[in-house]
């Protein structure tokens, strides 16, 4: 008792010397509040450059900006779908060639210096840095180079005219400060220690990221487009049932990709709720066309598409998403998540017709035996189904569909490997089916990334790998499409020609359970991440627990 | 027996070598690299160049050259996954460990000795079979499981105890001294427990046979004819005798104090040596993994000779 009440005694007086925001400090006023998230794990990468992880993207957004936000409906063809973020306006010039961005003259660093079109101009100098070797340089290459007009002027040079040429620089740029990172030597900046102190023009600051320990930011208060509602963020690395029950006693106060099977508990749950946000990303089952570790010679099995369209049939996709997600899930529609903006929930999927299934595999040849397999030229019926050990949903999908495989005779063995095995076999062509679930950009163009011919290979991510002539067409009439409408016409063609060819089940697309502490006002989530809009959660003054009014002193060391 | 000593440590440095250079070339030959975690908008040429840019490409042979030429400098190399030099990495995460396996240990000796001792001289009694079974059913319990029911029964169902973390995320930079000190134990409580009751089974297994073997001893018989009191006789004579074999057990329970607690520190999140060990294999941080090589073979070293040691210092005829 007496602690508590020492404790108590000390953070309001902590607070109260030291905050700049009286409302805060005392709990009451508008601002105010702490959150804190057990994660599935630590960022892998947070300086903007190289994030490409879940985590490292959560940091890189709240403390970074871009030059334009996308707009809830992701449209990412023309400007239209875009909101002014660092910039204010912008100015095409005539021939689309470039376009002159107006800075936002109140725009401040964290460190309290002016953003400038020099730091935009630093800013792509680095992500394009092959020395870098940024994993969003093969996004950005349309753009050649980026001048500064005068200091809040920097005025993007295209090579050619594309419809998501703003896109390109708006969205995958994020501006960084020349006069903090300018200095380090390019193929220093992923180990040095610079890299890892954040100082950006976001929402908040990075105040500690100690590995493996937690992730700790605060309000940037002096923000010029207003100080977020929050006081702190704590982001804690964290086992998925630990973290769930840190949810459920109130311990901790937002999970994402809370445990499904958790997800009741929330609801009678006095402290905690739940809520879905469905994400950019989908799964499906791939066939790889070729033998394993060969580009050439035909895989004995999938080679042949009757084969291919009988396992999509033999396989229940609904009652495998109800299965593994209750009633949380969503079903995948073909090779795009519904969030993004070309989506179409009315192409078709083979349907599930294990009838058909098996008339399709008798007419390729392969018969059932006594014991119900199948086999042809006494080959068996048989493959081996890749899965990751960090993916609890897909090793779930994984003996599921294995038993709806050897319905129709087919035998499945499942291959549990960890995500750098994933990768290499992947690289190398090491695999006869694999669950995969690629985290896609809002934009055509990251469909071309995965599923276009030009993909295949060291500078794409079509692993499969999947060629058709008919599809790179289509992806490109959509990506170079100007009018919208015209762009989804052919992304959908694309997409129903890819479907028909069967190199992949699709079976779901990534949605988070969030586990989310009753007192924390969240806004509807953004369709490009629930950490878009973070800036806006709030803790109403009424609601708010000792750990809510810190305020914004600095910890002791 | 300085000799003995010298020749011992040239021994354990021989052993600490081998380890070293086996578990380099281990790691390595494992499928992957600290560039392969899964992302789809990284491209095969990018994880090449990253290759390239720290060495990754180069023959192992190479690589195990520069390596070792870099330890010989004091330089244990980079971690990917801490993005810190791995030096920096073990200095957090060594402690920490220390902190939750030391205090364990210590109480499941203690305890479990304590517990021996009471079952051999009551062997039979009620005593010896209640708590045979109890702390048999704590033994039977599977680690992860065990200590994740301790984590549901005093953080969720009756919720007197923080759910993992070293200190409160929060609050802890904010306390006063003794505040801070308090914060500290309450999240030891729940991992030190779990770790003391899972190890405590089997050192008073350990301790109820070497005493039922020391007690029917001729020298306990002779002591109890010059007169001395039972409890003089089982706590002085008798349970120094037992404690031979449980100094051996120390040696090779010493070890574990870094590496054994990696279920603990996963279900209470507690960021020591057997998380970062067990992320640095999966995260293919290669550096990391051949350091926490050499920190747990040097900790077997140890435990070693701290046996050997507290052998001498109990045992006599050793000495002679």
């Amino acid at each position: 008792m007496r602690t508590s009440l020492l404790l108590l005694a000390s953070v309001a007086v902590l607070g109260g010397c030291t905050s700049k925001d009286s409302g805060s400090a005392a709990g009451t006023g508008a601002t105010g509040g702490t959150v804190i998230m057990p994660t599935p794990g630590d960022a892998v990468e947070v300086f903007p450059p190289f994030v490409n992880d879940q985590i490292g993207r959560w940091v890189q957004d709240m403390v970074f900006e871009r030059l334009a936000d996308l707009k809830t409906g992701l449209v990412t063809v023309g400007d239209k779908g875009f909101a002014p973020r660092l910039a204010t306006k912008w100015t095409w010039a005539p021939d689309s060639l470039s376009i002159a961005f107006s800075l936002d003259p109140r725009a401040r660093w964290h460190d309290g210096k002016p953003v400038t079109a020099n730091d935009v101009r630093y800013s792509f100098k680095v992500f394009s840095d092959p020395k870098v070797g940024s994993p969003t340089a093969p996004n950005i290459t349309n753009i050649d180079s980026i001048s500064v007009r005068d200091s809040l002027t920097p005025v993007a040079w295209f090579k050619k005219r594309t419809p998501e040429q703003f896109y390109d620089l708006a969205y995958q740029l994020m501006i960084m400060p020349e006069h903090v990172y300018g200095s380090i030597p390019a193929d220093q900046l992923h180990t040095s220690p610079a890299t890892r102190k954040l100082i950006g023009s976001g929402p908040f600051k990075l105040v500690a990221w100690e590995p493996g320990t937690r992730i700790e930011f605060i309000a940037d208060t002096a923000n010029y487009r207003g100080r977020p509602s929050l006081d702190r963020v704590i982001m804690t690395p964290t086992d998925a049932a630990t973290g769930a029950t840190q949810i459920l006693a109130g311990q901790a106060d937002f999970m994402v990709a809370f445990p499904v099977d958790q997800v009741p508990k929330l609801e009678s749950s006095p402290v905690a709720r739940s809520m879905v946000d469905p994400q950019l990303g989908y799964t499906f089952m791939a066939m790889n066309p070729h033998l394993a570790k060969s580009m050439t010679a035909p895989n004995p099995v999938f080679a042949d598409i009757r084969v291919r369209r009988a396992l999509s049939m033999a396989v229940d996709r609904v009652a495998m998403l109800h299965n593994v997600f209750g009633n949380t899930g969503l079903l995948a529609h073909g090779p795009f998540p519904m969030t993004a903006g070309y989506a179409d929930s009315t192409l078709r999927v083979p349907p599930f017709d294990t009838t058909a299934a098996k008339a399709l595999l008798d007419s390729a040849g392969w018969r059932a035996g006594s014991n119900g397999m199948r086999a042809k030229d006494g080959r068996p019926l048989r493959f081996s189904l890749m899965l990751p050990s960090t993916s609890l949903f897909r090793r779930r999908y994984g003996v599921l569909l294995q038993e709806q495989f050897r319905k129709i005779g087919a035998q499945v063995d499942l291959d549990v490997v960890d995500s750098p095995t994933t990768i290499r076999r992947e690289q190398e062509h090491d695999w006869e089916a694999v669950l995969q679930t690629p985290g896609t950009d809002p934009s055509i163009t990251g469909s071309k990334q995965f599923w276009g011919s030009g993909a295949i290979g060291a500078n794409g991510q079509n692993f499969i790998p999947y060629s058709n002539h008919k599809v790179d067409v289509l992806l490109d009439s959509a990506a170079s499409a100007f009018d919208p409408a015209k762009a989804k016409d052919a992304a959908s063609r694309a997409f129903q020609t890819i479907i028909d060819d069967v190199p992949a089940i699709w079976l779901y697309d990534v949605t988070f359970s969030y586990g989310v502490n009753r007192r924390i006002t969240i806004p509807a989530p953004t369709l490009d991440g629930w950490w878009m809009n973070l800036q806006s959660w709030s803790i109403p003054a009424d609601k708010r627990i000792p750990r809510d009014r810190i305020g914004l002193a600095a910890a002791k060391p | 027996m300085r000799r003995q000593l010298a020749a011992r440590l040239a021994q354990s440095l021989i052993v600490v070598i081998i380890v070293t250079t086996i578990s380099f070339f281990v790691i390595r030959s494992a499928p992957g690299d600290p560039f392969s975690y899964e992302s789809s908008t990284i491209t095969p040429a990018i994880r090449q160049h990253w290759r390239e840019q720290f060495g990754y490409d180069k023959p192992l042979p190479t690589q195990f050259v520069r390596y070792v030429v870099s330890v010989a400098h004091g330089e244990l190399g980079y971690s990917f996954q801490m993005h810190e030099p791995v030096s920096e990495a073990l200095a957090t995460a060594v402690p920490r460990t220390l902190l939750l396996t030391g205090i364990s240990l210590a109480l499941s000796f203690v305890i479990g000795v304590i517990i021996g001792v009471l079952q051999a001289t009551h062997s039979g009694g009620w005593f010896d079979r209640l708590s045979s079974a109890v702390l048999l059913f704590f033994y039977s319990l599977p680690d992860f499981w065990g200590a994740l029911m301790i984590l549901l029964m005093f953080a969720y169902w009756w919720p007197v105890l923080p759910a993992g973390n070293i200190v409160d995320p929060v609050l802890h930079g904010y306390m006063g001294g003794w505040d801070a000190f308090v914060d500290r134990a309450r999240h030891l409580v729940l991992p030190v427990l779990s770790f003391t009751l899972l190890t405590m089974a089997g050192i008073t297994r350990y301790q109820r046979a070497a005493m039922l073997e020391t007690l029917p001893m001729d020298f306990i018989r002779t002591a109890r004819a010059k007169g001395l009191s039972e409890r003089r006789i089982i706590w002085r004579h008798a349970l120094r005798n037992a404690l031979t074999p449980m100094v051996a057990l120390l040696g090779l329970m010493l070890p574990a104090l870094l590496g054994g607690a990696l279920f603990v520190e996963k279900v209470f999140a507690w960021p020591g040596m057997g998380l970062l060990a067990a992320g640095a294999i999966a995260a293919r941080d290669y550096d990391l993994v051949t350091a926490t090589v050499i920190v747990g073979s040097v900790m077997v070293v140890i435990g070693n000779l701290l046996a050997d040691l507290l052998h001498l210092a109990i045992d006599p005829r050793v000495r002679e």
